[in-house]
């Protein structure tokens, strides 16, 4: 069961990433609510099955960044497009994942990951073989059929990312997907998180307020400053893949993380 | 499963334990003080008098049954399908809710004596009653189950296109089933109610006549036991209605299924 790949998968046709396009583009986004401005003219361009991560305080509006990639609330200025055609609303593209796993108590694990095929209404029978490698992946195919309350914190939060990906989109969005776990769950999670997206490449905007996260995870980190947001810096982390903990002892590691916190300290001081 | 039925069991044993040590205090206080039947029958007389009366029981208790369950599956209906539309409708909801809330000031009891008015003394009034008295804890339960979904179980089926429709059925109905099935262990109680005080008031047949009929008789061993016979039979509705919620609500624990108060 555990050695179930996803190649192996009949999948969706993803749309054609050969070109140089860029998956996602956000151009001169502003966003206020009312007379409070959250977002200041936010534009970044990102490219297929890159790993890209918005790193800022809590509440400088990367969660609305977010939720506005998704298709859930609308920029009141600026534009976002995916593949080249701009977002009106959600789109079957996009995965979320969110702070909480937001599991639905009542569904089974399974039944849980294959909620999108049903919302979707596409059929279930085709996605149950995805489903199941998809948690035999995230290691926890043995609870398929356990009840969410019957599940530890991080293994509800790797259902919710299978469930993120049971429709094969080619953009996940991740939301502080580990910030409600404990320090040690978070980081053997974010082993886990790369090691399925190794297998499984997408574009993936991971939102979070952990300089050491970011660094870990990402190809690129975006920092964005206080209210109202802007990209304060643009950091390619040219580090080796695959990662694993023991990188974050490595001195090119820690020069990224002293980096990125200048550049943040930077931006408070204004 | 044994383990949790000998639980239950033992926790059963007190307030049986309790019940029956009382009953046998009351069985030997009667007889020992000699306290005649009219006054106080003992339970023995009471058991007795169930037995022996069966058939005049049988025949009161059915109607009274028949329009408390009927009562309350109109008022289960009746108020889901209004705490969904004070779900979806903001100006309705703006609009009825805060009438129906301040109309459970009037007592609704007294409103029966009108009923007959309107409705004579026939099944039409005790349906009437026991329909009016049950709806309030369903709508009210039902809609705070319906509207108390977590903004980010919404948040993540509209990211995956869910639409209102099924986000209702597969999200606010299932969300809303704990607070439903608290509504209806509240409600069918009321409906019994309901029933019996239509049937004190005006009515030829029914447990709550029977009842009226007995205490002017001074026949009290036979008011005790359409008593006894009441509330067993109110027992036996709450208990299947419970046994529905556990196979229904199997995610929830019993202990934090919560209604009006909580959950």
């Amino acid at each position: 069961m555990r050695a179930a790949t996803l190649s192996s998968v009949p999948m969706s046709a993803g749309p054609d990433q050969s070109t140089t396009a860029p998956v996602l583009r956000v151009s001169g986004v502003r966003k206020s609510f009312r007379e409070l401005e959250a977002i200041r003219n936010v534009s970044l361009d990102v490219s297929a099955n890159e790993f890209v991560s918005v790193l800022g305080p809590s509440g400088c509006g990367k969660s609305t960044l977010l939720m506005m990639v998704a298709g859930l609330i609308a920029p009141s200025d600026g534009t976002i497009s995916i593949n080249g055609s701009p977002v009106t609303g959600p789109r079957p593209e996009i995965g979320v994942v969110f702070q909480q796993p937001v599991l639905l108590p009542w569904r089974t694990v399974l039944d849980n990951v294959l909620f999108p095929i049903e919302l979707l209404k596409l059929p279930r029978a085709q996605y149950e073989h995805r489903a199941m490698a998809l948690l035999a992946m995230a290691k926890i195919d043995d609870f398929a059929n356990h009840l969410p309350r019957q599940l530890s914190g991080g293994m509800r939060q790797r259902a919710s990312i299978c469930r993120a990906l049971i429709h094969d989109p080619s953009i996940l969005l991740m939301d502080e997907p580990f910030s409600a776990l404990d320090a040690i769950t978070r980081d053997e999670m974010g082993v886990e998180l790369l090691r399925i997206w190794q297998a499984n490449r997408k574009t993936v905007i991971f939102v979070t307020h952990s300089i050491r996260e970011a660094a870990f995870l990402s190809d690129r980190v975006l920092v964005m400053g206080r209210r109202p947001a802007m990209i304060i810096e643009d950091l390619k982390i040219d580090l080796p893949r695959p990662r694993e903990i023991a990188m974050m002892e490595s001195e090119p590691f820690n020069q990224h993380v002293r980096h990125l916190r200048k550049s943040i300290e930077a931006s408070h001081a204004q | 499963m044994l383990s949790r039925l000998r639980k239950s069991a033992g926790e059963l044993g007190w307030p049986v334990g309790i019940s029956l040590v009382l009953l046998g205090l009351w069985e030997a206080a009667v007889r020992g003080l000699g306290i005649r039947s009219i006054i106080l029958p003992p339970p023995s007389e009471i058991i007795e008098a169930v037995i022996a009366r069966r058939e005049l029981l049988l025949a009161h208790l059915w109607p009274s049954l028949y329009l408390t369950v009927l009562g309350f599956a109109l008022s289960v209906i009746g108020g889901i399908l209004v705490a969904v539309v004070i779900t979806y409708s903001s100006i309705l909801r703006r609009t009825f809710y805060p009438i129906i809330v301040v109309s459970q000031v009037v007592p609704k009891i007294s409103i029966a004596p009108l009923f007959i008015v309107w409705f004579g003394t026939g099944t039409m009034s005790s349906l009437l009653l026991a329909f009016l008295i049950a709806f309030f804890p369903m709508t009210i339960n039902s809609a705070l189950g319906f509207q108390s979904i977590d903004e980010d179980i919404h948040r993540m089926a509209r990211t995956f296109m869910g639409s209102r429709w099924q986000i209702f059925w597969k999200i606010r109905m299932p969300n809303a089933l704990p607070y439903i099935f608290s509504g209806m262990k509240i409600s069918i109680t009321l409906a019994i109610i309901g029933v019996i005080v239509s049937e004190f008031v005006a009515s030829q047949e029914g447990i709550g006549y029977l009842i009226k009929l007995a205490g002017g008789l001074l026949d009290t061993p036979l008011m005790m036991a359409a008593i006894t016979v009441l509330s067993i039979s109110g027992l036996v509705l709450y208990g299947l209605i419970a046994l529905a919620e556990q196979h229904s609500v199997y995610w929830q624990s019993s202990s934090d299924i919560g209604g009006i108060a909580g959950g």
